[in-house]
């Protein structure tokens, strides 16, 4: 009988992409785990518990992480799928949307470093509203793609038939555009809040270090060589998307299929 | 009126996505050309002919393209040979909810877990010594912040292999391959043709432009190669970061000259690659 190797390359699979996470657990449970211990001599809730004293200002991170995420992914969203009507039914659609894949393109520590002159002028240095800007500046452009194929004829032909049947553009938006693009509104939603959750050097320009968002938290951790509260950190970074990704496969994708 | 609305959502879209870029742009030319800047006294080229000169930018440049160029080779081959052999078991629940799982983990927790892996005094530094390989952290092989970019290439892999799996298996789904692929068997193609006249061309057509955009991104990346990179030389963003935040005030405008180089060359491929658009082959 031949033995099959796919089963084994596939359980090994699974193993490489879980360890990672057990891995950042254990080390966040930990302490005093110094080489060449292969398992750490303490593990307990011991770091867990001081999430809430104001001593790490994890929870303050998490809170203003949330914070800045929720509001760039609200804003780019909404406003990425009026714009992108605009500008995917212009007859200059591509030269628009080249001009679109610009900001989409750079690295948002680059075009943060160029821009960082102009907000220190307009008052947006160092605060959560030139965070959130910033961030809305580079998540902007891939809400505004992001709906490029959503904007074909099939829907600007039920566009053009509300309007025969005499409703308004409010109406259109609320009876038809909305509930045929809620999915993809989702998508866009949950896209743009990994964008902003997921960004550090962006963040570290413009909010010079007293916006300390999870990202920040987790490099100054690491820089201070505190691994056990950088994993802790890396914690509280994965699991929001975690649960993100599943109401994502769960409820969406499954729609959208 | 009609107009007059289209007219000022277009406005608003220039002020939020182009007005921006053109601001950083026109600020990092000017003062990479003496034009503004706290220690600068009018136009030079002095700052173009010292990074020109210094080779710093085209060495960084180097050094990014060819660490971005294996880390994309790497995982869409990965991914494309795992899509050609386990298509199959990647669809069941499990499994494909678990390939989903890399996509929750940024940049800077990669690097963060790989330094923990890799490091002299790291997971497997210390498996060699329990095992009798190594007596002394030294001994352990340059894994992290080491010349070849090992952990930075390992990083970029892990990354980015399973969202090309996922995008392959959708691709294969949509174009409908399997189908494809067992009518060139009943004309009496073999194994080997259906792959490399079927499965391979259509894959790689289909995702051609995403596989150049991640090349882009790569290029561009700055949390990894931050903690995972080592002194010199640099990939590019933490080199120009480096150098802007420079207190030698001639350095950040030299910063400037690499930052305004790089954004001409992604502009370049965001050009080549999104404007000679092509009919599509049937209307949506």
């Amino acid at each position: 009988m031949k033995l099959s190797w796919k089963p084994f390359v596939l359980s090994l699979a699974v193993l490489l992409i879980l360890f990672p996470f057990a891995y950042l657990v254990l080390l966040s449970l930990a302490s005093d785990w110094r080489f060449p211990d292969l398992f750490p001599s303490y593990i307990g809730l011991k770091n867990w518990s001081k999430i809430l004293s104001s001593e790490t200002g994890l929870l303050t991170s998490f809170a203003s992480s949330l914070l800045i995420s929720l509001s760039v992914a609200i804003v780019s969203t909404v406003s990425g799928f009026l714009i992108s009507r605009a500008v995917f039914y212009h007859p200059k659609k591509n030269t628009l949307t080249l001009l679109a894949y610009f900001p989409y393109i750079l690295a948002p520590v680059v075009f943060a470093a160029c821009l960082s002159f102009f907000f220190l002028k307009m008052g947006l240095f160092g605060n959560v509203m030139g965070v959130i800007i910033a961030q809305f500046i580079i998540a902007f452009p891939y809400a505004l793609l992001f709906f490029s194929s959503f904007w074909n004829k099939k829907v600007k032909s039920y566009e053009d038939l509300v309007a025969t049947l005499g409703g308004n553009r409010w109406q259109t938006y609320i009876k038809v555009l909305f509930p045929l693009a809620k999915g993809l509104l989702l998508i866009c939603f949950f896209q743009t809040f990994l964008i902003s959750w997921f960004e550090y050097g962006l963040t570290s320009i413009i909010g010079i270090g007293k916006v300390q968002t999870l990202t920040i938290k987790v490099f100054l951790f690491i820089k201070e060589a505190n691994y056990y509260y950088g994993a802790l950190s890396c914690c509280l970074l994965i699991f929001p998307p975690i649960v993100l990704l599943y109401f994502n496969k769960r409820y969406v994708f499954k729609k959208l299929a | 009126m009609k107009n007059r609305t289209n007219n000022f959502i277009i406005s608003l879209f220039i002020a939020i996505g182009v007005i921006p870029f053109a601001a950083a742009f026109v600020y990092a030319l000017l003062y990479s050309f003496g034009i503004i800047g706290i220690a600068n006294d009018g136009f030079t080229t002095a700052f173009w002919s010292a990074v020109w000169s210094s080779g710093t930018f085209f060495q960084s440049f180097l050094y990014s393209f060819s660490i971005a160029l294996v880390s994309i080779t790497l995982s869409v081959g990965g991914a494309l040979w795992a899509t050609l052999k386990f298509r199959k078991q990647l669809e069941q629940k499990f499994l494909s909810f678990i390939l989903y799982l890399p996509l929750a983990v940024p940049g800077i927790v990669t690097g963060f877990f790989t330094f923990q892996l890799f490091s002299k005094s790291g997971f497997f530094s210390r498996i060699g010594y329990q095992m009798g390989w190594i007596s002394q952290p030294s001994q352990f092989p340059d894994l992290v912040n080491d010349v070849f970019a090992f952990g930075i290439v390992l990083s970029f892999v892990t990354m980015i292999m399973p969202f090309f799996l996922l995008l392959f298996l959708n691709v294969y789904k949509n174009e409908r391959v399997e189908e494809l692929s067992v009518l060139a068997q009943a004309l009496g193609a073999n194994a080997k043709q259906v792959t490399q006249r079927i499965f391979l061309p259509i894959l790689i057509k289909k995702t051609w432009v995403i596989i150049v955009l991640y090349f882009i991104f790569l290029l561009g990346a700055y949390e990894v190669p931050l903690i995972l990179g080592q002194e010199s030389p640099q990939m590019l963003s933490v080199l120009i970061i480096q150098e802007i935040k420079q207190y030698d005030l001639d350095r950040i405008s030299e910063g400037y000259v690499i930052a305004v180089m790089y954004t001409l060359i992604v502009s370049v491929a965001a050009i080549l690659l999104f404007l000679p658009r092509r009919k599509p082959a049937y209307e949506t």
